[in-house]
């Protein structure tokens, strides 16, 4: 992080590497990670809601541990690596055994708190690939959702470690 | 189809309750799960600026002057508004009473003052902070009961003046009252029952406001293009009832806006009524640039709509037998300073007069009144106003069981609806399942058993009615075998894309992997009333399954000239068509679709269905629904954990299983969220706690499992007998935790949430009055 002579007054230059690709940035140190992800690079899938740290939605990769995007100055990422949830993809592109387990399993509805979720989770995966039930609970205690009551949740973390379904379809 | 249909679904057969039983694969997941999905706050076009609002931090006051000259000179700046600015314009989904900005006098804390656009959201919010309000304060009027003596001073002298949308608004008994329901039923002289009664029990009680916590917050990106017509990217999950109240208040016509509502993300009746468009119109027109608006969770959490705090009074008689003679309610919920976010005629809440509403009793008279005060407003939340009733009604009945030695789910069954009786409030029921969803919660929770020490069990049982409204879709077949159906609604994740695809493939016999959802805006989508009431389902539904017979009479039609090599009767079966008589494939339905559809022109096919609203004076279509609880209670720190939970549903023929599973879920946890922590806390007009990090939200840990039961039917109004799922689950859930609460440690809790504070204080109370008492 340096400060350069011809840039705007109180701003420094960063870099960053961001799902793999090095982006150099002029900005202002105090700006939170979440801005610079979603406004000057356009990655909006990582969201903002409490903006306070509790709620998971903007929950990103730094350096591979499990971050608040709302809490970080910029300042503090320069140097390291981020993965957002636009970095997360299965092996042929396509989508991860997780991202496929929380449609099928009803992990998801609205999709507003989803690329936490799948960010959250694919760290608890990394972490401790066959979690258990208490320990998926214990994880993913800072990603609130509205919409599922999270059993489907739950299921699709279960599921995507172990490859079995357990999907509500009717016997 | 023009005449309302209060019919029933066609009956399913076999293979198509087969095809429905298998798991859905949403359309939607891919790009939810990907991070890919734009929501409002995702959108941009260049140049667009930010917006910020300056609130009103006192809850009734006069504006003397607005000092914006410091805010003017902050770099980025780009316009600041104030309500003399834009002139006296208010707003609103039936009575528009809530100014855009507010120019003589403030009413609640959090009233919008005036508007920034600036360059950067820095800025903007700096230049609020700068801007200087001479105001002087005047006394707020912060408690229902208050604002309905003759001498309060009335908060909208100049009501009569509103606008008030497609028609008159009703009467009201007092100034200071939003709107009525008030339901009667039986003798006149209802008092003459009560003094002739066995017993007589009256019990009070309150709840909260609570946020709907929605993860999403408000967001909005207007601009105005060279031809002067209006873009709106928003939240709301009305499209077309905004652009017609945007049209109403900024004096525009309805097609010169543009509303384009896709992806919401979460709703909870929250997004049916959304504010920043307003002034960001204004913003957009002073600046000539696009503005956009996210709403900070602070300002959701105390300036948009809120569920409404209720106050209600309850008193029943009964026989000497144990049955429900009489039941009086009156119910007062804080309406806030605007009616503003209310859509339905009365201006009431429609499940306001829920509190007793599955069970038999010959005379009744229930009071539901909102009512306006200096608060934050109140607005529509899952099962709004049911929530508030059913708490206060199910915790009143089981104190009468209680007081009368009598086992709770006893005296509910000795008094719940049967075939052929009209509930408390009137309704006439298509089939009644009390009896059988609380026969569920006995079976499934073991009910006699012994409760172990510390322990105890609650039941609380709800019905509502299913949804209603006009949906129309337009489908359109493409010559390469594409079926796209173009829509209006939008998706706050309730599944309805799946529906739409699931009874069209069903219907029309073709595979489900070939039709897309198409979102459209306004500007080019069939009109839709909006997402909510638990609608979407049954009309939605009917409206793919006539989608899907159309697109068969269209094939059908053509046959003869277009194909007439093509046996008689031939007829589109698994994705083809068929020969009927010797079930031979005679061509897929892409090279259908090549040889009937001109290779440049899209057929279009357009299809309505109109359920009209139900009548009081036929039986209407309902869900009975049944929540059992197993709780234990500290009794040292009053903490509530819920050891087993059991919900016992009437549903209809299911078309998303997994959604369905996850509506009755998702409904469970705002169930657990009202009753044991969510609520907030209103200290003289002002929401004290306005973050996500003050204001509690179920998390994954404080949620169990819940365990579904399902009675099913095929009786209902959607396609194949779909009924809703959406607002079944959470109204009993609070209530039977109050009841297995009470259960557990013989001390009664009238008021929501449940903290452990309150536990603890009824625990240590019992001693000063029996249980059933309340506590002063």
């Amino acid at each position: 992080m340096i400060e350069a002579a011809d840039d705007p007054v109180g701003s420094v230059r960063i870099r960053l590497e961001v799902n793999g690709s090095i982006r150099d940035l002029v900005t202002t140190p105090m700006r939170r990670l979440l801005d610079v992800l979603r406004q000057d690079l356009g990655l909006t899938g990582t969201k903002e809601s409490c903006a306070v740290g509790v709620c998971g939605a903007c929950s990103v990769l730094l350096d591979g541990e499990l971050t608040s995007a709302c809490l970080l100055p910029i300042a503090l990422a320069d140097g390291r690596s981020v993965t957002t949830i636009e970095g997360l993809t299965g092996p042929d592109g396509g989508l991860t055994a997780l991202q496929e387990a929380f449609i099928r399993e009803g992990g998801l509805q609205c999709g507003a708190c989803t690329p936490g979720q799948i960010v959250a989770a694919t760290a608890l995966i990394r972490e401790r690939p066959d979690p258990t039930e208490a320990e998926i609970r214990d994880w993913m205690a800072g990603n609130l959702c509205r919409c599922t009551g999270y059993s489907g949740i739950v299921r699709a973390i279960g599921s995507a470690a172990t490859g079995s379904s357990a999907a509500p379809g009717i016997a | 189809m023009s005449d309302h249909d209060h019919g029933l679904g066609t009956p399913p057969t076999a293979a198509v309750l087969e095809a429905l039983a298998r798991p859905e694969w949403r359309d939607d997941g891919p790009d939810k799960v990907t991070g890919r999905t734009r929501f409002a706050a995702d959108r941009t076009l260049p140049g667009t600026l930010w917006a910020a609002f300056l609130g009103s931090r006192v809850p009734h006051g006069r504006i003397r002057s607005i000092e914006t000259s410091r805010a003017r000179a902050i770099p980025g700046v780009r316009a600041i508004l104030s309500g003399a600015d834009i002139g006296g314009v208010r707003f609103g989904r039936r009575l528009l009473d809530r100014p855009v900005l507010a120019w003589d006098r403030v009413l609640f804390v959090g009233d919008r003052i005036a508007a920034v656009a600036a360059d950067t959201p820095e800025a903007a919010d700096a230049a609020v902070a700068a801007i200087e309000v001479d105001l002087e304060e005047l006394e707020p009027l912060l408690d229902v009961e208050a604002a309905l003596r003759d001498d309060a001073p009335i908060l909208h002298p100049e009501a009569d003046g509103y606008v008030y949308l497609a028609g008159t608004r009703p009467a009201v008994p007092h100034p200071n009252v939003q709107g009525r329901l008030l339901r009667r039923r039986g003798e006149d002289d209802l008092e003459a029952v009560f003094a002739r009664a066995a017993h007589v029990f009256e019990h009070s009680f309150t709840t909260p406001a609570q946020h709907h916590g929605y993860i999403e917050p408000h967001a909005t990106l207007v601009w105005i293009d060279d031809e002067g017509l209006v873009h709106v990217v928003t939240t709301n999950k009305a499209p077309f009832s905004l652009r017609n109240q945007m049209a109403t208040s900024l004096g525009l016509q309805p097609p010169s806006i543009e509303v384009d509502a896709g992806a919401i993300g979460g709703d909870f009746g929250g997004k049916g009524y959304t504010i920043d468009e307003y002034p960001c119109y204004f913003l957009a027109r002073a600046t000539g640039r696009p503005v956009r608006a996210v709403t900070s969770y602070a300002d959701e959490l105390a300036a948009v709509n809120v569920r409404h705090a209720a106050r209600m009074r309850l008193r029943t008689a009964v026989d000497a037998e144990g049955r429900l003679l009489a039941h009086e309610a009156d119910l007062l919920f804080d309406g806030g300073a605007y009616a503003s976010a209310k859509p339905l005629p009365h201006l009431a809440l429609a499940g306001g007069v829920a509190t007793l509403a599955a069970y038999r009793i010959p005379n009744v008279r229930i009071d539901a009144r909102t009512i306006y005060t200096n608060s934050v407003p109140g607005g529509h939340m899952r099962s709004p106003g049911e929530v508030q009733a059913l708490f206060a009604g199910e915790s009143h009945l089981d104190a009468i069981a209680r007081a009368l030695g009598e086992d709770p789910l006893a005296f509910r069954l000795r008094n719940a609806v049967r075939e052929g009786d009209v509930g408390a409030t009137g309704e006439q029921f298509r089939e009644a399942r009390g009896v059988e969803v609380l026969e569920g919660v006995r079976a499934a929770l073991d009910w006699d058993r012994p409760r172990r020490a510390g322990c105890g069990r609650g039941v609380a049982m709800s019905v509502r009615h299913v949804g209603a409204g006009v949906m129309k879709l337009a489908l359109r077949l493409s010559a390469d075998g594409r079926v796209d159906v173009l829509t209006g609604l939008a998706d706050q994740g309730g599944g309805q894309s799946s529906v739409i695809r699931r009874v069209l493939a069903a219907a029309a016999a073709i595979d489900e992997s070939r039709i897309r959802v198409v979102h459209r805006t306004t500007a080019d989508a069939p009109v839709d009333p909006g997402i909510g009431g638990s609608r979407v389902t049954h009309i939605g539904s009917r409206a793919a399954e006539i989608l899907g017979e159309r697109l068969t009479d269209w094939v059908e039609e053509r046959l003869p000239r277009a194909l007439p090599d093509v046996p008689h009767g031939a007829r589109l079966e698994g994705d083809a068509l068929v020969d009927p008589a010797t079930g031979t494939v005679l061509l897929t339905f892409e090279e259908l679709a090549r040889r009937l559809v001109p290779p440049d022109e899209p057929v279009q096919i357009l299809a309505e269905f109109d359920a009209g609203t139900h009548s009081p004076d036929e039986p209407g279509d309902n869900d009975f629904a049944a929540c059992g609880v197993e709780v234990s209670v500290d009794s040292e720190t009053g903490t509530v954990t819920i050891l087993d939970a059991v919900l016992v549903a009437d549903v209809g023929t299911i078309i998303n299983p997994v959604a369905h599973a996850g509506q009755l879920d998702g409904g469970f946890a705002f169930g657990v969220g009202a009753a044991l922590m969510e609520g907030l806390v209103v200290e003289d007009g002002v929401v004290v706690g306005r973050s996500l990090g003050d204001v509690l939200f179920p998390a994954i840990r404080d949620v169990p499992r819940l365990r579904q039961v399902l009675l099913r039917t095929t009786v209902g109004p959607g396609a194949y007998g779909a009924k809703m799922a959406g607002e079944l689950s959470n109204a009993p859930v609070a209530p039977a935790i109050a009841n297995a609460v009470a259960d557990a440690v013989g001390a009664r809790l009238f008021d929501l949430p449940l903290t452990p504070e309150r536990v603890l204080r009824a625990i240590r109370a019992r001693a000063a009055g029996p249980a059933g008492e309340r506590p002063r």
